[in-house]
C-alpha cells in the first residue's frame, strides 16, 4: 500500500516510478521515493536558509526589499509545513501497516 | 514600562496650559482695569517650559515652570475723552499683539498634535508586541 | 545551555535586538517631541546606522561560528545629539518634520521585526508539536 502511495507521489513529481512499467528508453535513470524525500529535505533547508539571510539583511539595513523578505519567509514556512504533512502521512501509513496481523 | 505615555501626557498638559494662557491674552486684549476696578492695564502673560515631568520629577517629559508677565512697555494711544486718560490724554493699553498670539496658538496646537501622534504610535507598537504571544 | 542555543539561532536574535532597539528609540524620540518648545533643550537620537553596522558584524560572526553560540544582546546603543536642523533663538535645535518622519519609520521597523519574529516562533512551535 505504501508502494502505491509512493508511486502516485512519484507521478506527481514527474519521475518514472521504479519498476512500474517500462520507460520509453531503457537508459532513463529511475529515482526512488527515498531520493525524492532527501531532495525535498535539502530544498526545505535551503529555503529556510534563504529566508534567514533575507530577514538578517533587512534587519541590518542591507536591503530595502521588504516584499522579497516576506515572500521568502512565507515560502520557507509553506515548504516546511508541506514536508511535515508528508512525514505525518507516512507515519500514519506505517502505523496502519503495523496493525496488519499476518 | 509605559514611561513614554507619561511623557506624552506631560507634554499635552504643558501645551494645553500654554493655549489657556494665549486664550487669556486674546480675551483681555482691551482690558484696562484689574479685578478690583482700579485702572491697571492687562499685561501679557507667557509660560516658561522646563524639562522633567514635574518640578522635582526628573523623568523625561516637559512641564510649565512658571507663568510670567511680559515686561515690555505698554503701548499708548491718544484718547483725551477716555476716563482712564492720563494728564497728557494718553491711555495705556495691554501689550498683547494679536498676530503674535495667533502664531503662538498655531505652534501650541501643532505641538499638541505631534505629541498625540507620538502616543498613538507608541501604543500601536506595544499592541504589535503583545500580538507576539497570540 | 542546549535549549538556549536552539532558541538563539537563525534570524531570531537579530530580530529581537532590532525590536528592542526600536522600542528604546521611540522613547528618545518621544522625549524630543515632548520638549519641542522647551528653550535650551538639545535634541537626542539613537543612531540607526551604527546599530545596524554592529548587528551586521555579529551576523557575520554567527555565520562562521557554531549555530547559536554567538550572543547578540550586548550590542551597545547609546544616545547621541544629532546636528541636523537649525538652531532656534530659544536654544532648541528642533526639526518637527524630521522627528515625525523618524518616529513613523521607527514604528514601521518595529512592526516588521515583530511580524518576522512571530512567524519564526510559530514555525518552531509547529516543528515541536509535529504538526498536531
Amino acid at each position: 500500500m505504501i508502494e502505491s502511495a509512493a508511486n502516485s507521489l512519484s507521478k506527481i513529481a514527474g519521475i518514472n516510478p521504479a519498476g512500474a512499467g517500462a520507460p520509453s528508453n531503457g537508459a532513463a535513470p529511475t529515482t526512488s521515493f527515498a531520493d525524492v524525500l532527501k531532495n525535498s529535505i535539502n530544498e526545505v533547508s535551503k529555503l529556510q536558509q534563504d529566508a534567514t539571510q533575507a530577514a538578517n539583511a533587512v534587519a541590518t539595513g542591507q536591503t530595502e526589499n521588504v516584499t522579497g523578505v516576506m515572500s521568502a519567509v512565507e515560502k520557507a514556512d509553506l515548504a516546511f509545513k508541506t514536508l511535515l504533512a508528508i512525514r505525518s502521512k507516512l507515519m500514519d501509513a506505517y502505523e496502519e501497516i503495523k496493525q496488519i496481523s499476518i | 514600562m509605559f514611561d513614554i505615555l507619561d511623557m506624552g501626557a506631560s507634554a499635552l498638559t504643558a501645551q494645553r496650559i500654554r493655549m489657556d494662557t494665549i486664550a487669556g491674552n486674546i480675551a483681555n486684549i482691551n482690558t484696562l482695569r484689574d479685578a478690583n476696578g482700579k485702572p491697571n492695564p492687562y499685561r501679557r502673560r507667557f509660560v516658561v517650559f522646563a524639562p522633567g515631568q514635574a518640578e522635582n520629577d526628573p523623568r523625561p517629559g516637559v512641564h510649565v515652570k512658571s507663568v510670567q508677565l511680559d515686561q515690555s512697555p505698554l503701548p499708548k494711544r491718544y484718547d483725551p475723552g477716555n476716563p482712564d486718560a492720563d494728564k497728557d490724554g494718553y491711555v495705556k493699553y495691554p501689550n498683547v499683539d494679536l498676530s503674535i498670539e495667533f502664531v503662538n496658538a498655531l505652534e501650541a496646537s501643532r505641538a499638541y498634535e505631534a505629541n498625540v501622534t507620538m502616543m498613538d504610535t507608541a501604543k500601536s507598537m506595544f499592541n504589535s508586541s503583545l500580538r507576539l504571544l497570540a | 545551555m542546549y535549549l538556549d542555543r536552539l532558541l538563539n539561532q537563525g534570524s531570531v536574535p537579530v530580530l529581537e535586538q532590532l525590536a528592542t532597539f526600536t522600542e528604546a528609540r521611540q522613547s528618545v524620540l518621544g522625549e524630543d517631541v515632548a520638549n519641542i518648545s522647551t528653550p535650551g533643550y538639545v535634541q537626542k537620537d539613537m543612531s540607526v546606522d551604527q546599530f545596524q553596522q554592529e548587528l551586521a558584524q555579529r551576523v557575520q560572526q554567527a555565520d562562521s561560528a557554531a549555530p547559536g553560540s554567538v550572543r547578540f544582546d550586548d550590542i551597545s546603543t547609546d544616545i547621541q545629539n544629532p546636528v541636523n536642523g537649525i538652531l532656534f533663538h530659544d536654544g532648541n535645535n528642533r526639526s518637527m518634520e524630521q522627528l515625525m518622519s523618524d518616529q513613523a519609520k521607527n514604528a514601521l521597523m518595529h512592526n516588521l521585526a515583530i511580524e518576522l519574529l512571530r512567524s519564526q516562533y510559530s514555525q518552531l512551535e509547529t516543528a515541536i508539536k509535529e504538526g498536531k
